[in-house]
């Protein structure tokens, strides 16, 4: 299974569902939702977050609120 | 005359929309910043005059993602908007979204249309989607959300007249209340709804919903109705949690609809300018790097910078005291006018360019976007040292003043986390350790240039500063490993789109914090500043005259010369006034740190706030030297142990001095805000005793090191 946690730099993916928990509504209103592009784009200089993008724009997120987003790459 | 209505404004919107641009806007430097009662979460609230002559006072509410929140912060948002408590709630609400990111923006606007609040809808920064070729469509947006819907750009000041002129009309007519939900509930959300509705004081089923989900805090409800809506939620299968999931999902079903209807974009994915910067400015290495450049730069700044507009405040309050003496020699009350009242103003205004120049370019930072970057950077660093990326910008903040820093951990969800940040936060050097700084590092340290290029002094000040910064992270880690784990934390945030400052903005945050430390942190310096003055005046019984006599007949058959007997006097008069008596007391303690009685006094009335230690010497030599205008440096230079021709202020007992200063918590305003923040008293005890005998040891240490 990918999550948006197992994407390396440069790769996109669409969303497919959200791991429910305390967070999602969270990750829900950052714009993380089903059926929306995201690509990583880097990890923070000292690891554990990461810089994603969607259409419009940026996010930063742990590594472990990453592993709660279900994703499948585009190829 | 006909009466002024007030009318109530709430400014609602997610973080990042140009709310607070907004606010200033409309209500220029007609502010006031207070807490909300019991919570030390800022409430700005400012006013301005309507053209139909009513007055509309404007709350600013802190950046509100949803009616269903995370942090502190966003639950006192939340609770100020729904709590059945009956308090007065806004009467109109202007909801400001950003056009360029509408509809993750809208999902708020819906839930507080849901909601019945009278709602004007403030597009901002709808040029910018226009500017890439897009449309807009204002009226098709306010089809869909029922409510008037203003484009307006906050940065360039367009259409802001409109915005006013609907708000003109809304005080002239009753606010429309409207059934119509945008949200269809579940079968266990209308069954809990339903059943509440009888029983609260709400007007539609939406509200009950929202304090249904969130009875367990919401102010206003008894114990009795938040066991009866417990049970009510268990019987109905009513999931909180699913449910908040469920309606946020079935609100963003309908967005993509609104969108094509109301948005025409021709923007495509493509690598956009921020995109560009932060590939540099959030590089694995550069980023650090960079960071540790600027900040290197914001100390240079503060420092040079600052140097001449303080040299001449200091310069004309020295001035207007000496004048003030000579013309009236002798006299008790020009005295007092010189070394009490002029030395404590003097000694307040001093700070104020470097204060300015620190907010200044802080709040460049924070309105450019650059700190959100520094979040995303350190979280991980932080989470180390059991802190949250979010309190890298505490933290950053302690460097002006710990109370706002202390103020802004409310958006850490972690309990844990939080604490950490507020108990270390007092470490990293304030602005109001600068002057105690300033004085020592200009004493011990000589005015050069390493490389010709850097400043020694500077160099000292950033050491200081990074000594500070690591005691926080060694406490920080300390706490981390003895205090038990509680709460979950999270870092996801949105990284804004880089952007040049609005300067409006700019401005009023300098001018805010230099009000606020003029009115607050000058007020306890001048009080102090005149305590000190009688206490230095005057002493127990008649010990001081008896003191001056035996000066003068000692030197009398010494045969001494009249300045150096002067001298004497002054200062056998200070030493059996009252203040002297209290350093003395002080003194065996302190020995050992290789300070005198005197800046024994000074520690004491450093409690006050720090930034006294320099008052309190100035106050103190003044009264001491007969020559008023040498620098308190200068005096300080000239000062030796009584008896002895030992200089007190070796360069050993003045970075004893100044180590002490780094880690000491001798503030009683920051004492107070954590014991508001935390609200109990055991947290600012712990956080004294910790930060007293770190400023103990350590001064001792370097006593025994460098001297």
């Amino acid at each position: 299974m990918q999550t948006l946690a197992t994407l390396r730099p440069g790769e996109t993916g669409t969303i497919m569902l959200l791991d429910e928990g305390t967070y999602t509504c969270k990750l829900l209103n950052l714009g993380l939702l089903p059926k929306s592009r995201v690509t990583m784009i880097r990890r923070s200089p000292f690891g554990g977050a990461y810089y994603v993008k969607l259409e419009r724009h940026q996010l930063a997120v742990r590594e472990e609120e990453a592993g709660t987003i279900i994703i499948e790459k585009t190829k | 005359m006909t009466e002024v209505k007030t009318i109530h404004i709430g400014l609602v919107g997610n973080p990042n929309s140009g709310k607070s641009s907004l606010f200033n806007y409309l209500t220029g430097l007609r502010q006031n910043v207070s807490n909300f009662p019991g919570v030390t979460v800022e409430k700005k609230t400012g006013d301005f005059y309507l053209d139909n002559g009513n007055m509309a006072e404007v709350i600013d509410l802190p950046g509100l993602y949803s009616l269903y929140p995370n942090s502190a912060e966003e639950k006192i948002v939340v609770n100020l908007l729904v709590a059945p408590n009956g308090l007065p709630k806004p009467d109109l609400i202007l909801y400001v979204a950003d056009a360029t990111q509408l509809e993750r923006h809208l999902l708020l606007a819906t839930q507080i249309a849901d909601y019945g609040y009278p709602l004007i809808f403030v597009l901002n920064m709808a040029d910018l989607v226009e500017q890439n070729g897009g449309t807009i469509s204002e009226n098709a947006l306010a089809g869909y959300l029922g409510v008037p819907v203003v484009k307006v750009s906050v940065r360039n000041g367009t259409n802001l007249n409109e915005l006013t002129g609907l708000i003109n009309k809304h005080t002239t007519r009753e606010p429309v209340t409207s059934d119509r939900a945008l949200y269809t509930m579940s079968d266990p959300e209308k069954g809990v709804a339903d059943t509440l509705m009888g029983h609260l004081p709400v007007t539609n089923r939406y509200q009950a919903l929202v304090i249904a989900h969130h009875h367990e805090w919401v102010e206003g409800l008894s114990t009795d109705d938040r066991l009866r809506i417990s049970k009510l939620c268990v019987e109905a299968g009513f999931h909180s949690l699913k449910l908040q999931v469920r309606e946020t999902l079935s609100r963003y079903d309908h967005y993509d609809e609104v969108m094509r209807e109301v948005v025409k974009s021709n923007r495509r994915a493509q690598l956009t300018l921020t995109d560009k910067i932060d590939g540099v400015i959030t590089h694995k290495f550069l980023g650090p790097l960079i960071f540790f450049i600027i900040m290197f730069f914001v100390f240079q700044a503060i420092y040079t910078w600052s140097a001449f507009p303080m040299d001449m405040i200091e310069m004309a309050f020295a001035k207007a005291g000496a004048w003030l003496q000579g013309l009236f020699p002798g006299m008790w009350w020009a005295d007092l006018l010189a070394n009490g009242i002029l030395a404590g103003l003097g000694g307040v205004l001093v700070f104020v360019p470097q204060i300015a120049i620190l907010f200044l370019l802080l709040s460049v930072l924070e309105e450019s976007g650059y700190m959100s970057r520094v979040v995303f950077m350190f979280d991980s660093i932080m989470q180390k040292f059991g802190m949250n990326g979010r309190s890298m910008v505490a933290l950053i903040s302690s460097g002006a003043c710990a109370i706002p820093a202390i103020m802004s951990t409310r958006t850490i969800s972690s309990q844990k986390e939080r604490l950490i940040t507020i108990l270390v936060s007092p470490l990293i050097s304030c602005s109001a350790r600068l002057p105690v700084y300033a004085v020592l590092v200009g004493f011990a340290v000589p005015d050069e240039k390493w490389l010709g290029l850097f400043n020694l002094q500077g160099m000292a000040f950033m050491g200081l500063y990074m000594l500070g910064i690591m005691g926080a992270l060694a406490a920080a880690l300390f706490f981390r490993f003895i205090l038990r784990t509680t709460s979950g934390s999270y870092l996801m945030m949105e990284l804004p789109d880089y952007k040049p400052p609005i300067w409006k903005n700019v401005f009023i945050s300098v001018w805010e914090k230099v009000m606020s430390f003029v009115a607050g942190a000058g007020k306890i310096i001048m009080i102090i500043s005149l305590v000190l003055w009688f206490l230095a005046s005057f002493g127990p019984g008649d010990r001081m005259s008896k003191a001056e006599e035996l000066v003068r007949a000692e030197a009398l058959t010494l045969g001494t010369a009249e300045e150096e007997t002067n001298h004497k006097v002054a200062a056998a008069r200070l030493e059996s006034s009252w203040i002297g008596h209290m350093g003395k007391v002080l003194e065996p303690t302190i020995r050992p740190l290789g300070f005198d009685w005197k800046i024994g006094i000074a520690l004491i009335t450093s409690f006050a706030a720090r930034e006294v230690f320099v008052g309190t010497m100035a106050t103190i030599y003044s009264i001491g030297a007969t020559d008023d205008e040498k620098t308190i440096r200068e005096r300080m230079a000239a000062e030796v142990w009584p008896g002895t021709s030992d200089k007190v202020y070796t360069r050993a007992t003045s970075f004893a001095l100044l180590v002490f200063y780094v880690f000491a918590m001798q503030c009683m305003s920051t004492l107070a805000i954590v014991r508001k923040e935390t609200g109990t008293w055991k947290w600012p005890v712990v956080q004294f005793v910790f930060m007293g005998v770190l400023a103990y040891f350590g001064a001792m240490l370097v006593q025994v090191m460098v001297g």
